[in-house]
């Protein structure tokens, strides 16, 4: 059973008098696997946040279908089984710290016995003990992110939504905040997370989805994302035939200790290679599947604006 | 059931801590003492004036010292101050109860909306039927109070003025929770598709025109006139439990109809 399917989900909005149209989510298919943590990239206004919008039933899709668990997401039944916490943590600032985890766990459906240590037990784990018992509204960007990060985990959910968790935290706060979720991960908890922090989901995530304007780009496996992409062939040297051969396509040569490394973009280029050296009778040293970062992965999946 | 207590509980807390609804209310209940106080003021001319002649200002030196015809006269000058004193006191604490009625209900989803807080609940195993009856009932907790009040209060005001309450006085906190209820439930349908604000005048201005029953508007908008106890209060008129418990059948099923449209409005409403 998939935690989230996306099927061919649009989400069009219509403003002003005229009805101008802005489609912020288009034909979009994800699945998240039971146990994973699925990265959702994007730029702004690639339609992340939309799109949770629609997973937490706030908003109506104009097209496709969206379930958690195999159940519609406009079911609120299976929230039992979610946690949320939103890119800005809006709190009923007139609780103190406490009272309000208590509030979201009785609306969590927790006992009124179980609630008391569960609370607690949060708020240890969150480093938020000495500010329990303040109001909420005196909190700082980071406790509100902190305590709304606590209130997503009350419930012990099997799927944790993170809407750019960590915006508001310092590194040691991000560094506590990714040994959470680890530790989520190993107890067999899902973790969808949309961030702009790529150095930080390619730490954590299992697989990734990267989005622009509304569209998906790419997805799948880090590995899976930079496979398939360029391959680095290493040969002892280069004739002059060869290299004047190469010289007009769209490889790129690398000369380095009488070595030359040759990085074909795309398979085509590749084939076209491997079977110009074997004509020549070049010795291949090695062949290798370049890795690439997710920042390369991410930067190559989206249309950049071009400098002036 | 449960959820929709718990939600209705955070409403009334919610609401406590709103300085301008707090600010409301304390202003009508101020508006309500001051108007008091200038009538029972005016008691107190229409005494003086009677005992004018008298050595002594006491309501019964004073009438003993008097013919029969001027015990007349005065008595029907003070029942016709004391009448006008209880009128005044409902007018003035059912008008700042309805404007009390029309802010929270008017506001109670829009500013969970506007503030975001909506998104935490609704990840919540909350269902929007829940939230939206929870909100309600937050309010109608609230206006419940505000009747109570302004009840105690007259009893208190009646008891402390030495006067006797008018027969239609008594069915009026009822009648004006009941009004303000049916308020509340229009205004906070007409939130959902307006600005808090016009959905407030919109809730307040249907109900203020279309009485007589030959108009079909009669039966779709609500007649908050008939609710209105102030000139049976002035006449010194008595209102019938049969009518009370008409007016409240009206109530309930105008309040019940209103929430029905609010919750399919609502169901369908996009929240961010």
């Amino acid at each position: 059973m998939a935690a989230i399917r996306i099927e061919n989900l649009t989400k069009t909005y219509y403003s002003g008098w005229s009805g101008k149209e802005t489609t912020a989510v288009r034909a979009l298919n994800v699945e998240v696997k039971e146990g994973e943590i699925f990265g959702f990239l994007g730029p702004n206004g690639a339609g992340k946040t939309t799109t949770i919008h629609i997973l937490l039933n706030l908003i109506r899709p104009t097209g496709g279908a969206a379930y958690l668990f195999d159940c519609p997401v406009t079911e609120s039944a299976v929230h039992r089984r979610l946690g949320y916490l939103p890119e800005t943590v809006n709190l009923h600032d007139y609780y103190r710290g406490r009272a309000l985890l208590d509030f979201y766990a009785a609306l969590a459906g927790l006992s009124p016995e179980s609630r008391p240590a569960r609370v607690t037990q949060l708020l240890k784990l969150l480093k938020l003990e000495d500010a329990a018992d303040k109001v909420v509204s005196r909190y700082s960007k980071g406790m509100a992110q902190r305590i709304g990060f606590a209130q997503a985990l009350l419930n012990d959910p099997d799927l944790l939504i993170l809407d750019e968790p960590t915006s508001s935290l310092d590194p040691v706060g991000r560094k506590e905040f990714r040994d959470i979720l680890l530790e989520l991960k190993r107890r067999g908890k899902t973790v969808f997370i949309s961030s702009h922090i790529l150095s930080e989901v390619e730490t954590i995530c299992d697989r990734v989805a990267i989005l622009q304007t509304g569209e998906l780009r790419r997805a799948g496996t880090l590995s899976e994302l930079s496979a398939g992409r360029s391959t680095l062939i290493t040969v002892k040297s280069l004739p002059a035939n060869v290299l004047n051969a190469l010289t007009p396509t769209a490889i790129q040569l690398t000369l380095v200790q009488g070595q030359a490394t040759i990085r074909c973009p795309d398979e085509t280029l590749r084939q076209f290679v491997e079977s110009l050296l074997q004509q020549n009778g070049v010795e291949i040293v090695r062949t290798e599947a370049e890795s690439q970062s997710l920042e390369e992965i991410f930067f190559s999946s989206i249309d950049t604006p071009s400098q002036p | 059931m449960k959820t929709t207590l718990l939600i209705a509980v955070d409403s009334i807390r919610a609401l406590l801590h709103q300085r301008l609804l707090l600010g409301l209310m304390l202003a009508s209940l101020a508006l309500t003492v001051v108007f008091s106080m200038l009538l029972s003021n005016a008691r107190q001319n229409i005494s003086r004036n009677f005992s004018d002649d008298q050595p002594s200002s006491n309501y019964f030196t004073v009438t003993n010292r008097m013919s029969a015809a001027e015990q007349r006269r005065f008595r029907e000058s003070m029942d016709e101050a004391s009448s006008m004193m209880q009128a005044g006191f409902y007018q003035v604490a059912s008008f700042g109860g309805s404007l009390v009625a029309l802010f929270i209900f008017s506001t109670a989803v829009a500013s969970e909306m506007r503030k975001g807080t909506i998104r935490l609940t609704l990840s919540k195993p909350v269902s929007r039927s829940q939230f939206l009856m929870g909100k309600y009932l937050g309010g109608v907790a609230v206006m419940a109070g505000y009747a109570l009040i302004a009840g105690i209060a007259i009893y208190l005001f009646a008891h402390t003025q030495k006067v006797e309450l008018s027969p239609a006085i008594k069915w009026g906190p009822w009648l004006m929770f009941c009004r303000q209820l049916m308020l509340g439930s229009l205004a906070m349908l007409l939130s959902l598709f307006f600005h808090p604000m016009i959905a407030a005048l919109l809730a307040f201005f249907a109900g203020n025109g279309f009485y007589a029953s030959p108009n079909p508007l009669y039966f779709i908008l609500p007649s908050y006139q008939d609710f209105n106890v102030f000139f049976q209060v002035i006449q010194g008129s008595l209102i019938g439990a049969r009518d009370v418990l008409f007016l409240s059948v009206y109530a309930v099923d105008f309040v019940a109809i209103m929430l029905l449209l609010a919750l399919w409005r609502f169901r369908r409403k996009e929240l961010v």
